[in-house]
């Protein structure tokens, strides 16, 4: 499991590892008597696409809220740029996104956008955050439904406003769990697109929980499986195809051959076990 | 990638409803204009007494002949609601914040307050003429009693439904909890708070005549009580009325605000 991981760390030489700028090692949670995770080692490194898929109740989400300072690891640690989650996330180094926009259904999409922003640093005035707001916006390709409020946006659109709220931050990660999960086929493929494009000309770094096995393949660099009972990385897989990658990636043979070993690795991680 | 969403899927806007909305009160009016057409037959026919059951037309005309005391006890009476209903708000509101942003506080008053909600509070009302008086006082007193109780429970079922997620991120920025509290749960809790501000609004009705009841000088439920004891049942009836047109004055008084305070809100008519 370990020399996966390893592999996992990408394009560079395994025992260099100054690079990764998400690092966890030998994280384990139990909540409520149960293992939810056991022994995680994961490392991102700085500037990729990683995501996270394994079966519903393998603790994916509960890896991700570990990552963003949310739940405390019973055991193991985890470092981001060298710091604690938690503190990270104080020094906006963290975005989050879920799968609801969460956004504020008085705010229109502008002031959605940079609220986090607000809350974190008082010192902006409410122009910066208008024009930071709009920025975003713009970057997600919302820009000119600045004023509208989330009950005129569609369900795609709101979830892009979710992302321009984490980027407003200007986080050196974004941590987003199923962000597509509610969207349907054709908004879902447009939105993973978008994201593409927005971590190419951001340069963020990714982790990205998904159920979706085309999603995992389209978008990351690396794809991490989880297994279930108790929550572990079983496998992880390195998805060599060529940035930029478009809808038409999907045609690829390549992809179709990734596909099916994501596949068979995913029936395999559905078996209960422990670490070999 | 170009500026624009790659796909739009806005929503319709909804159509207005204007006419369907008319059409709906279309059955009502005319169970209304039966029913006191029935009303006035039966009085005629069966030569009902005045006294026990007046006429639709001898109300109208005891609304007639005593309108200029019927208006000014009106206004009395709609003095103490609007007084009543506002300190009952302000007061509601103040206990859901006290509550929920200090939850030792909180745990001790929430239970006092809902034991407080199943004492019958029209029994109450002697006891505050007692120590009160008979002026304002304690018709305030006896309405903010009756009408805190559906603030307090709806803002606070607003305040606490806030999505765990929404909270996660406010917390993964180090919000404070005055800022949670301020910028998410308050405003959050705007379209429960306005639903439990009509319901206060008619209970403000109702707490101001029973306060006229338990002792007063003036205002409709002082009317009604003197007219009763004179056997003036059609003034009775007349003045009854007036509460009914207060009531719903207030009603829609307080969704006017709804839709001022929260545009956002979903509105339950648009289903």
């Amino acid at each position: 499991m370990r020399i996966e991981t390893i592999r996992a760390a990408g394009d560079r030489p395994a025992h260099i590892r100054h690079d990764d700028l998400i690092s966890a090692k030998g994280v384990s949670v139990v909540i409520a008597r149960q293992l939810i995770l056991q022994n995680i080692d994961l490392s991102v490194p700085k500037g990729s696409f990683v995501s996270l898929i394994g079966p519903s109740g393998c603790g994916k989400s509960t890896l991700l809220k570990v990552l963003a300072g949310l739940v405390q690891p019973s055991q193991g640690s985890v470092s981001i740029a060298g710091l604690a989650p938690a503190e990270a996330a104080r020094k906006r180094m963290i975005g989050l996104v879920f799968q609801d926009a969460n956004l504020l259904p008085w705010k229109n999409a502008v002031d959605n956008a940079s609220m986090l922003l607000g809350i974190a640093d008082r010192s902006l005035s409410r122009s910066d955050l208008r024009a930071r707001g709009q920025e975003m916006l713009d970057l997600v390709g919302l820009g000119d439904s600045a004023h509208k409020r989330p009950n005129e946006l569609s369900g795609g659109m709101r979830q892009r406003v979710a992302i321009a709220r984490a980027l407003a931050l200007d986080p050196a990660v974004l941590l987003m769990d199923e962000p597509f999960g509610a969207l349907d086929a054709i908004t879902r493929d447009a939105m993973g697109q978008s994201l593409l494009e927005i971590w190419q000309r951001t340069g963020k770094t990714i982790v990205l929980v998904t159920h979706s096995i085309d999603e995992a393949i389209h978008l990351s660099r690396h794809v991490h499986v989880l297994g279930i009972k108790p929550g572990r990385i079983t496998e992880s897989l390195d998805i060599a195809l060529p940035y930029p990658r478009d809808l038409s990636v999907t045609e690829d043979p390549e992809f179709v051959r990734l596909v099916v070993q994501l596949r068979t690795m995913l029936r395999s991680s559905h078996q209960p076990g422990g670490v070999s | 990638m170009s500026e624009q969403p790659i796909i739009d899927l806005s929503e319709p806007r909804l159509v207005s409803n204007w006419s369907a909305a008319t059409g709906s009160w279309l059955p009502a009016v005319i169970l209304l204009l039966a029913t006191i057409a029935v009303w006035e037959a039966a009085v005629r026919i069966f030569s009902i007494s005045a006294f026990v059951v007046p006429a639709p037309s001898e109300i109208a005309q005891s609304l007639v002949a005593q309108w200029g005391t019927l208006m000014q006890a009106t206004l009395v009476t709609a003095g103490e609601i609007l007084f009543g209903f506002l300190v009952s708000v302000v007061v509601g509101i103040a206990i859901a914040l006290v509550i929920v942003r200090f939850d030792w506080l909180g745990r001790a008053l929430y239970p006092l307050v809902v034991l407080f909600q199943n004492v019958p509070k029209v029994a109450l009302a002697p006891i505050f003429i007692l120590w009160f008086g008979y002026g304002l006082a304690p018709k305030i007193g006896l309405i903010l009693v009756i009408a805190f109780f559906p603030v307090t429970l709806s803002m606070l079922a607003g305040m606490q439904s806030v999505d765990r997620s929404l909270l996660s991120l406010m917390n993964s920025v180090g919000a404070s909890p005055t800022q949670i509290l301020l910028r998410i749960r308050v405003p959050h809790s705007l379209p429960n708070l306005m639903a439990g501000t009509k319901i206060a609004a008619t209970l403000s009705v109702i707490g101001a005549i029973v306060g006229e009841f338990a002792g007063a000088s003036d205002g409709l439920g002082y009317v009604i009580q003197f007219a009763s004891t004179q056997l003036d049942t059609a003034l009775v009836f007349a003045a009854l009325l007036l509460v009914s047109v207060l009531g719903i004055a207030f009603y829609y008084a307080a969704e006017i605000l709804e839709r001022i305070a929260v545009p956002w809100a979903p509105k339950f008519s648009q289903a």
